[in-house]
């Protein structure tokens, strides 16, 4: 077990690194540099002080070498300026993560409690329409793009409540009902989308275990029949889903970018984009790492999970 | 029985007086207090405004600033007619306009404490136009040429400042009023002034969230007594229109407006009955670059086609909602102040019968060897940005309706500059902004000969001759002729079709009081130490 | 858990062991998927749609006008946009893109995961290792992110955007070609073919690669509604199918920014299109898991 973890560590920090390469090289790929984007605002190009502003920058240096400075900085904690503002990456970042954590919390939150009672209704309820009707609109949730249904639902709030999206960030610590407020409906407009994924994932599990023996034993036994579903079915379809949650992560980053930016938070994932359009490699590059360790993070220790919390379950092979 | 004189006249003043203090009580007193909360057009790269040329900049800096001059803000025109006096009391031009003194207030401090000197004003200018002495150095610096004729800056007493220049240029003194303008103080590294901002104006920074929100508290030292009214002014960055909508319908926001179309003003307004709405002209137009140095546009039929077939009015009702002046190279008349005059306006191409027009375009394409076997085949390029690509679309179906094959090439904002200035494309839409409605700094930013931002490579002789002869000309009337003339002939040749000068529209709440829109600017009303509360 | 290789092959109807004619296999399909069948038929309306979009069309959809900002009527069926472009024509259009770019970028992404996933399966030892590293490599990262990163590496273009999506679903390809490669790799008939002297690249393609259809079509299917979606996301936030090109995801980000309040239509029916396409895929891929896949069955 201890050498699975190892193993597992490395492969992970092998894996970042290679990303940390292609984030790297894709960037420099993109037409355009900051120093570009800063003479663009401007109006106006001058070659000769857009060279300077580049070496003073330090975009001027040979790519493996900015790649070694970088690689040199994150190990030492350091996340660089951003190029834009002037200001450390970490003084720009910080004060967005806890807006994207909340709606990512929960967002997953209201994912596990919608996708889960509707799986194990729809597995239990199975041919019968209540089945069927679930099962469409959990497809419907994967079918729809998260950022139209986020404009549907704010269309909707608008016209019928006269509400509207917060123009600022209101922290939980300042006011937790206007900052509830200003979560709830984004956080159900990503949520709905893995929700339908947790259902599919719930239904199948508990249609797998409700055909087990065991079921059917404990059912002679005549313990009540909820019970009998609830306890020993969950139990066993709880490891399917916390794969999924764990790579849900990733899907969940691509509905916080779009999310974000209808519902006007000032989170990390929109900034994202931001920076990508600003050439913002600092921001950019660091950003993209920090998701990705986030991913990995959460891959491994769902693998983990798995692992400890079902022995039958080799690993190793295909 | 008639009274006798002495009373009559006893009454009428008694009624005059009557008269005069009820309506002298109706005008309504500034009251103080209050933080007027307003959205900006976008976030602002910088809080410098010497280094950005966008009007995100001037709108979230000029609170902090002030200038040497300024233009009035409650009037409605700019012009030399309505400057005001700011850091400078009295100003004069001397030696037939080759030599402009400024006479310096001497009880304006820096917002942290320091006394302002005409040292500060000589150290920022130096360092705008890059004297070769200059202490600082912008690291961009767009307007270097609005001050490429000033040959030196001196300082002879703490109090004086002289602008010494190559030869006579009425227009620098409007440049100076430009809101772009700013005078920095001398003892505060350039770096500081990216994120946060020393200035001498009516507000002091309180707090900068980089794309986010601005935030200025009311300076209490102003120099101008019983300014400002208002406490604080508030920034907050929202992306959205219809965010930004609902936000002024709400009363989240007491102002809003900045870069909205007719449109988004009307449906604001249509939201809540109270609210007042303000239509304005600005000195920001869409126009279309030719590459002048690539064929067939070189040949002036391609050239006189293209803008031929380009339907003004149908530029009016599509890309601009119906809110467009019509106009040459400068603002016309009567928001601005050096345009064509309208009965000339409406000649112009483009601004006639859109079937006729558009025949003839054919013909021209005809002439110039092109047709439905050989079509002329060209991409517009643009921005990669929602409004330049829904006008550059408009855009490709007019050509496209003359029989010329047009496709439209999106441009990466980052490279859009350089391509442009390396004549890398062959049409393109483009958006021009100047910062204050005067003769030398239009024509001399976009038509002279290897101007920076002379994007189309247009270069004639006579034109440069001719503008350098009305930036000398002291006469207004004259001048304003020969600014005509230059117009006339540029339009004529097609140097940079003009599509149409846009409006701007502001939205408020009755409570707001004081909120200056200019006609001919967007970039030069900033300071907002006039705006009042009534609450 | 081994299958064999008759579980795995390609359950079409006109295959059917049994010898009935095809429509009633067909037929069979139907009822007993009947959730299947509705994908199938949105599907097929899509593709309808994409292929006849001239006649469907009412008016040229770049084509502007004075009419802006209308209202759904029987000129405009649908309304018209601020350029005064009819909003129907844009969306029938519209499908042939959509379509177009799901289709191609899921297939191109399909094909070349599956080709790597053939030889990392099949070859084995250390090529395996490092495709498979490659892979969770492109994998940890969120699909809209590295979408968002090459978009703007390449310049928002129809191929681009194709070729960003295409990355982003050949991991997921190679995954599931490999997880059957390796499963069939181990048969007695692949074994008994080496035996004879078969070479290996006719054992990889004639008599592996055939029998990883099955999951491989249900792969293309469950992606294809995926690489829409991206499309959808990417031309949204402005990285993707430039103008002229209607796209319904750009459609989406200039009426969401100006016109949501005051022109509702533009909102409603381009998101509609886009999640009625993707509905239908996910509705015939589950239908199709269903059938060919029988491991996966019981979602």
């Amino acid at each position: 077990m201890r050498t699975y973890v190892v193993k597992r560590l490395l492969i992970a920090v092998l894996t970042l690194v290679g990303m940390s390469v292609v984030i790297f090289t894709l960037l420099r790929l993109a037409p355009g540099n900051i120093t570009d984007i800063i003479f663009e605002s401007a109006g106006y190009v001058e070659e000769g002080d857009r060279k300077r502003l580049e070496i003073e920058l330090g975009i001027d240096r040979p790519v493996v070498v900015q790649y070694a400075r970088w690689m040199g900085d994150l190990v030492r904690g350091e996340l660089g300026k951003s190029y834009r503002y002037d200001l450390p990456a970490w003084a720009i970042i910080k004060p967005r993560l806890p807006v994207t954590l909340e709606l990512a919390v929960l967002a997953l939150g209201f994912s596990v409690l919608m996708g889960v009672p509707s799986g194990v209704m729809s597995a239990v309820r199975r041919g019968r329409p209540s089945d069927y009707v679930l099962r469409v609109l959990s497809l419907a949730g994967l079918s729809m793009p998260s950022f139209w249904l986020a404009m549907i639902v704010i269309l909707v709030l608008v016209r019928s409540l006269g509400w509207i999206p917060s123009m600022t960030y209101v922290s939980p610590f300042e006011n937790l009902g206007a900052n509830l407020a200003q979560f709830v409906v984004p956080a159900l407009a990503v949520g709905y989308r893995s929700s339908a994924l947790i259902m599919r994932i719930t239904r199948s599990a508990m249609l797998e275990v409700l055909r087990e023996d065991y079921i059917r034993t404990a059912w002679a036994k005549g313990q009540r029949e909820r019970l009998v579903v609830w306890r020993h079915a969950l139990k066993n379809a709880s490891l399917p889903v916390i794969t999924l949650i764990g790579i849900e992560f990733a899907f969940l980053i691509g509905g916080l970018i779009v999310t974000e930016t209808v519902f006007n938070l000032p989170g990390v994932a929109r900034y994202l984009v931001d920076a990508i359009q600003w050439r913002d490699y600092p921001i950019v590059q660091n950003l993209t790492m920090l998701i990705a360790t986030v991913v990995v993070l959460a891959n491994l220790t769902v693998d983990l999970l798995y692992t400890w919390l079902d022995p039958r379950i080799k690993y190793g092979q295909a | 029985m008639t009274l006798p004189r002495p009373l009559i006249a006893l009454a009428l003043t008694a009624v005059l007086a009557v008269l005069v203090s009820v309506v002298a009580g109706t005008a309504q007193t500034p009251k103080y207090g209050g933080v007027l909360v307003t959205h900006p057009l976008s976030a602002t790269p910088s809080l410098s405004p010497h280094e950005e040329s966008t009007v995100a900049t001037t709108q979230q800096a000029s609170p902090c600033f002030n200038n040497l001059v300024y233009f009035d803000p409650a009037k409605t025109q700019e012009s030399v007619d309505t400057l005001i006096p700011e850091l400078a009391e009295k100003w004069s031009w001397q030696d037939g306009y080759r030599n402009l003194v400024f006479f310096l207030r001497r009880d304006v401090k820096w917002h942290d404490g320091k006394p302002f000197t005409s040292d500060d004003v000589k150290y920022t200018f130096d360092m705008v136009r890059a004297a070769p002495d200059a202490r600082a150095r912008l690291k961009v610096n767009p307007r270097k040429l609005w001050f490429d004729n000033v040959e030196a800056i001196e300082a002879p007493d703490r109090h004086t400042v002289v602008f010494r220049l190559k030869r006579p240029q009425p227009s620098l003194l409007l440049m100076l009023a430009s809101g772009y303008s700013a005078v920095y103080p001398a003892h505060v590294p350039l770096a500081e002034f990216k994120n946060r901002c020393v200035g001498t104006g009516p507000f002091k920074l309180k707090e900068n969230k980089p794309g986010e929100s601005v935030e200025y508290v009311k300076n209490p030292d102003y120099f101008v007594k019983g300014r400002p009214y208002l406490d604080g002014i508030k920034f907050v960055v929202i992306r959205d229109r219809s965010t930004q909508i609902a936000a002024l319908q709400s009363g989240q926001l007491d102002v809003a407006g900045s870069g909205w179309n007719r449109t988004n003003a009307e449906d604001a307004k249509a939201g809540a009955a109270k609210l007042v709405m303000v239509e304005r002209d600005s000195n920001v137009n869409d126009n279309v670059l030719i590459n002048y140095k690539r064929p067939p546009f070189n040949d002036r039929r391609v050239r006189h086609a293209i803008n031929l077939a380009l339907d003004r009015q149908a530029y009016l009702i599509g890309p601009r909602q119906g809110a467009a002046t019509f106009g040459g190279a400068l603002l016309p008349k009567p928001a601005g102040v050096w345009g064509l005059p309208a009965a000339e306006v409406t000649k112009l191409p483009g601004m006639g019968d859109a079937a006729k027009q558009k025949a003839e375009a054919r013909r021209l394409l005809a002439e110039a060897g092109f047709g439905p076997g050989k079509p002329l085949k060209l991409t517009v390029s643009t921005r990669q940005l929602a409004i330049y690509v829904d006008t550059a679309s408009w855009m490709v179906d007019q050509l496209q309706q003359v029989g010329i094959e047009a496709t439209l090439e999106q441009i990466d904002t980052g490279v859009w500059h350089p391509k442009m200035t390396r004549l890398e494309y062959q049409v393109a839409l483009n958006l021009t902004g100047v910062g204050v409605d005067d003769a030398d700094a239009q024509l001399f930013e976009n038509y002279r000969c290897g101007s920076q931002r002379n994007f189309s490579g247009y270069c004639s002789e006579d034109i440069d001759r001719l503008m350098v002869e009305q930036s000398q000309t002291v006469d207004p009337k004259k001048r304003l002729a020969l600014v005509n003339e230059i117009d006339r002939k540029l339009q004529a040749d097609g140097a940079r079709p003009i599509l149409g000068w846009g409006k701007q529209y502001y939205v408020w709440w009755p409570h707001v009081k004081g909120w200056a829109v200019h006609d001919n600017s967007i970039y030069n009303v900033g300071r907002r130490q006039d705006v009042w509360l009534d609450k | 858990m081994a299958t064999t290789p008759e579980a795995l092959t390609l359950g079409l109807p006109h295959a059917a062991a049994d010898g009935r004619p095809w429509w009633a296999t067909l037929g069979r399909f139907v009822r007993k998927n009947p959730l299947g069948a509705a994908g199938a038929v949105l599907m097929l309306a899509l593709i309808v749609l994409a292929v006849l979009a001239e006649p469907l069309a009412t008016h040229n959809p770049v084509r502007t006008s004075n009419r802006v900002l209308v209202a759904p009527g029987a000129e405009f069926w649908l309304g018209t946009d601020n350029l005064g472009r009819d909003l129907w024509s844009r969306v029938v259009h519209g499908s042939r893109i959509s379509l177009l770019v799901g289709l191609v970028s899921t297939l191109l992404g399909a094909v070349a995961g599956g080709m790597i996933g053939l030889l990392s399966g099949y070859v084995g030892g250390k090529t395996d290792l490092v495709s498979q590293r490659a892979m969770d490599i492109m994998q940890a990262l969120p699909i809209l992110v590295l979408a968002l990163v090459m978009a703007a590496a390449l310049g928002p273009s129809l191929t681009n955007t194709i070729i960003a999506i295409s990355v982003v679903i050949a991991p997921r390809a190679a995954r599931v070609v490999r997880a059957s490669v390796l499963a069939i790799r181990e048969f007695a008939y692949v074994e008994s073919a080496r035996a004879l002297g078969v070479g290996h690249v006719r054992v990889a393609f004639r008599h592996i690669l055939p029998n990883t259809f099955g999951p491989f079509i249900v792969l293309v299917t469950a992606q294809l509604g995926g690489a829409i979606l991206t499309e959808a996301a990417l031309s949204f936030l402005g990285l993707g199918i430039p103008e002229p090109y209607p796209s319904w995801g750009r459609m989406l980000s200039i009426a969401a920014a100006e016109y949501a309040q005051k022109a509702p239509w533009l909102v409603i029916y381009p998101g509609v299109a886009i999640s009625l396409a993707v509905f239908g895929t996910n509705l015939l891929g589950d239908a199709l898991r269903d059938t060919l896949d029988p491991r996966l069955r019981g979602s």
